[in-house]
């Protein structure tokens, strides 16, 4: 060892230690006086308020808007139920709302400050997870189907409405390899079920194992299960088929449209119905201002506002009056808005009680494994 | 000498292995394509997005800031730890240092939180973010300061004692200088861990404090851009920085050296 | 003067010992007792856990009742076995270069190993879905390992470093006087020397490889399913935290259980190594 070399290299060690301690607290006075003034804190996905809307809010209730993002329902009831505590708002899907309410986590609305409560088309309002809307206010609308290569499916003589497309082998033959399925063992289960013609809130196991064994049977097909890398798997062309959400399939047409790739994707629900999530804003019980809360969920009811979202990342709207604002090629578009007689066939997803979960847990793994 | 040769290509191998996706990341953040799946043409638009981005900005600030601090923390704590297994053989220590390298970071962060909120009843923010990070951190210094310890011979730090050295007088001349390296490697080791963290930070990020690694797995479904890419970039260069800057505050070691 | 030395060595033991000790049974022994308890309990209606009365063994009774659990602790061994082999084998050149490179080098030789996690873990798997992709080896257990092993390389190239340059050349030399080829000195003299480097930084890279979710989960395909993927699933997915937190202890107590035959093993190699020479 030699000890002449090694005393300066300790001096550059102790120079990083102290010089880290200093930036340290330095930085820590700074993130301290940041929470001086007036705060809505704002639990949300990523990417589902514009900037440019936000800093309109901003500007209209002076005061400051900080989000937290999740990626999925689960993440934040998880978060919460260990004691997470601060958010004002959240957007949770249906039956997330729903346990958070039988919960009792949630604040009920003031509706005499909720003026454009109006604005909400009546078929997306007084739903199961929240009977009278006392706790939610549904803010975008998200179906999960399939997405697809349009000239590949074409040149092969696949269908594409039906969910044969990624459960038969008869056509998983001509796409082996090309096709992914969302990693989630309620999504996936679901479009299974509904394949086989049974409710996606169904209760009894022996038809939940028809459809694992359905799974099971046009895995070997599959090229992987996805929930997000498959937007730009299928804007490149690696993934001709994707199951998976709307706004998602909506975002790999733009890609690819914009990338000028030699085709496009297309979406359609399938003909036997698919899931439908809706998702609302609700008020969680331990946010600080309610009242900044209120006023942010009315400011998006306004149509304007409220088109925000679909303009944005091509989600489905349940508010009436944001239609006239939002761009003719989306609010056109039946994967996006669905007609009323495709409506009639989307469910949405309903929590079961503990042993069911498990029961169906115990199926998916068996799914991964074999 | 031959063998050398055949160990010096070998040890490319492994840096290019390391370097292939990094060369993958840089070059991308200068794609002029949101997509980032081809290449389509040089722009530097996505740092000049990422300039007017507070909230990525921050969540960066905040990264460095707690892997710097935790790091610091953790290589103390740890060396400590490291000492007192190797040297006093303290018997439950290795137990309780490499249950947390152990655990899955899953259910250390529930853990965390649950305790945290339903024991201590503290606010999350920056503070809870960085007692988690210490904590999976420890064992790591702990594990390498104990295995550059064990291959020594104790005797010399008996002889410092023994010609009168106060037990700081001999950990500082003696022990310190053996230690080092490990210290070093233990430093940098829980920096890489802290500022890549996201399972254990999501549950323990307080309202309003996000990390870097937060900001980036959000965006997961949003698709990631090369602002991302572009953000990764910046955040060796600043790395890079630091580590060129606190080598400038010592000149008299690199000529020294040189 | 020996009983003055032999207090000041139990003080340093305590000023050496308390402090980390105090940190981890405050911030990980108690929160882990908290989740250890939680594998007892049952899982609440809507998620978390039911209220405190209600407790049963249902969870370890569910993991035990099912030989899948077990195909997939196995298949995550096997998976961590043969990453920290790579890992090993790509190290050991690179670390044995570090050590005995001039002070000056070594330090930068050290940075360019780590500087490649200051950027971001979820970067660096989208560059190595666009590396992957190609050559058509994305979704497949390849491309799960590759991820693996470079995730968890430095862990390895540290601990091997900090060892290789602690060596006292006085050993090979004496070696060379003997007339000993490279190649056997090697064998004879560093390898055996290097063990503890080789042992800290197979337990860094073994240990937390088994519990990764996210590898798997981007790079592989539809067979792809560790431990770590499962415990994320009745967190994140079946709100079944007793369930999650089971199989979270299980792996654990595992792992800790190979960790100390694995000690005990090389103590022993050790002691038997000095008693015949």
């Amino acid at each position: 060892m030699n000890a002449t070399a090694e005393a300066p290299r300790r001096r550059v060690f102790t120079r990083i230690f102290s010089a880290s301690l200093r930036l340290g607290g330095l930085l820590l006075l700074f993130a301290i006086s940041a929470h001086a003034e007036g705060v809505l804190h704002l639990y949300n996905w990523n990417n589902y308020i514009s900037d440019e809307t936000m800093a309109r809010f901003e500007a209209s209730c002076r005061c400051r808007v900080k989000q937290d993002y999740y990626s999925d329902n689960d993440e934040m009831l998880a978060k919460l139920d260990a004691g997470a505590v601060g958010y004002d708002v959240l957007v949770p899907t249906g039956n997330a709302v729903e346990s958070l309410i039988r919960r009792n986590a949630l604040r009920p609305l003031d509706k005499s400050k909720l003026p454009h409560l109006k604005n909400e088309k009546p078929e997306f309002m007084n739903l199961w997870f929240d009977p009278g809307n006392r706790y939610s206010v549904p803010y975008a609308t998200t179906v999960t189907l399939i997405g697809y290569n349009v000239e590949k499916m074409r040149a092969l003589h696949l269908p594409t409405d039906t969910w044969a497309l990624i459960f038969e082998p008869r056509y998983l033959a001509k796409i082996k390899g090309r096709v992914t399925v969302l990693n989630s063992q309620r999504e996936l289960m679901a479009a299974a079920m509904k394949y086989l013609g049974y409710s996606v809130q169904e209760t009894d196991l022996a038809k939940w194992e028809e459809a694992k064994r359905l799974i099971i049977r046009a895995k070997p097909y599959w090229a992987t299960f996805s929930n997000s890398t498959y937007i730009k798997d299928l804007a490149i062309g690696n993934i001709w088929v994707a199951h998976g959400y709307s706004n998602d399939m909506y975002r790999a047409r733009e890609d690819a449209k914009a990338a000028h790739r030699p085709f496009t994707i297309g979406f359609e629900t399938p003909q036997e119905g698919a899931v439908l999530a809706v998702d609302s804003f609700v008020l969680h019980k331990s946010g600080a201002r309610p009242d900044l809360a209120l006023k942010f969920i009315d400011f998006m009811l306004d149509g304007a506002n409220a088109a925000d979202v679909s303009n944005l990342i091509g989600a489905g709207n349940p508010n009436a009056a944001a239609m006239a604002h939002i761009s003719p090629a989306i609010a056109r578009e039946p994967g996006i808005f669905p007609p009323p007689a495709t409506l009639a066939k989307l469910e949405m997803l309903r929590d079961f009680e503990p042993k069911m979960r498990r029961s169906l847990s115990r199926m998916w793994t068996e799914i991964k494994v074999r | 000498m031959k063998a050398r040769h055949w160990l010096w290509a070998a040890a490319l191998v492994t840096y290019a292995f390391f370097y292939l996706p990094l060369a993958v990341v840089v070059l991308f953040s200068f794609n002029d394509s949101q997509l980032n799946a081809q290449w389509v043409g040089f722009t530097t638009s996505w740092y000049a997005k990422l300039l007017h981005d507070d909230e990525m900005l921050g969540a960066a600030a905040n990264s460095l800031l707690i892997a710097l601090l935790s790091s610091t923390i953790a290589t103390v704590l740890g060396a400590m730890a490291g000492l007192a297994m190797q040297r006093y053989r303290v018997r439950f220590l290795p137990f309780l240092v490499l249950t947390p390298v152990a655990m899955p970071e899953i259910l250390l962060g529930v853990a965390l939180l649950l305790f945290f909120r339903q024991v201590l009843d503290l606010t999350l923010g920056l503070a809870s973010i960085l007692i988690a990070h210490v904590t999976f951190s420890i064992g790591f210094v702990a594990v390498i300061v104990r295995a550059r310890l064990s291959g020594m011979d104790e005797s010399v730090f008996e002889a410092a004692r023994d010609l009168g050295a106060s037990p700081w007088a001999a950990f500082r001349r003696v022990t310190l200088p053996l230690i080092l390296p490990a210290l070093v490697a233990g430093y940098l080791m829980s920096f890489t861990l802290s500022i890549d963290d996201f399972v254990i930070t999501f549950f323990v990020a307080g309202v309003g404090v996000t990390t870097l690694p937060l900001q980036i797995y959000s965006m997961i479904k949003v698709a990631v851009t090369p602002e991302v890419n572009a953000v990764s970039t910046l955040l060796m260069a600043v790395t890079l920085t630091l580590v060129f800057l606190a080598s400038r505050f010592a000149p008299d070691v690199l000529k020294a050296k040189a | 003067m020996a009983e003055v030395r032999s207090r000041a060595r139990e003080l340093t033991k305590w000023a050496v010992t308390l402090p980390p000790t105090a940190f981890l049974v405050a911030f990980f022994l108690l929160p882990a007792l908290i989740v250890v308890a939680a594998s007892f309990r049952e899982p609440g209606e809507f998620g978390g856990l039911a209220p405190w009365p209600a407790h049963s063994l249902d969870a370890y009774r569910f993991l035990f009742g099912d030989v899948i659990y077990l195909e997939i602790f196995a298949r995550s061994f096997a998976v961590a076995v043969l990453t920290t082999l790579i890992c090993i084998v790509l190290a050991y050149p690179l670390a044995w270069l570090i050590a005995h490179s001039p002070a000056k080098r070594r330090d930068l030789m050290v940075l360019l190993v780590v500087l490649p996690f200051a950027s971001n873990f979820l970067v660096r798997i989208y560059a190595w879905i666009m590396l992957l992709g190609p050559a058509n080896l994305l979704f497949t257990p390849f491309a799960v390992i590759i991820g693996m092993v470079y995730v968890h390389l430095p862990f390895m190239i540290l601990p091997l470093y900090t060892n290789l340059e602690n060596h006292d050349p006085a050993w090979l030399e004496a070696a060379q006087d003997l007339g000993a080829p490279a190649w056997t000195r090697f064998w004879r003299v560093t390898f055996p020397l290097s063990l503890p480097g080789i042992f800290a930084g197979s337990a860094l890279v073994f240990i937390p490889v088994i519990g990764i979710f996210a590898v798997p989960e981007l790079l592989g395909g539809t067979r792809d399913i560790l431990i770590g993927n499962l415990i994320k699933q009745q967190f994140l997915e079946d709100r079944d935290w007793p369930l999650g937190a089971a199989l979270s202890i299980l792996l654990t107590v595992v792992v800790l259980v190979l960790a100390a035959l694995a000690t005990w093993g090389a103590r022993r190699r050790r002691h038997g190594a000095k008693a015949a020479p």
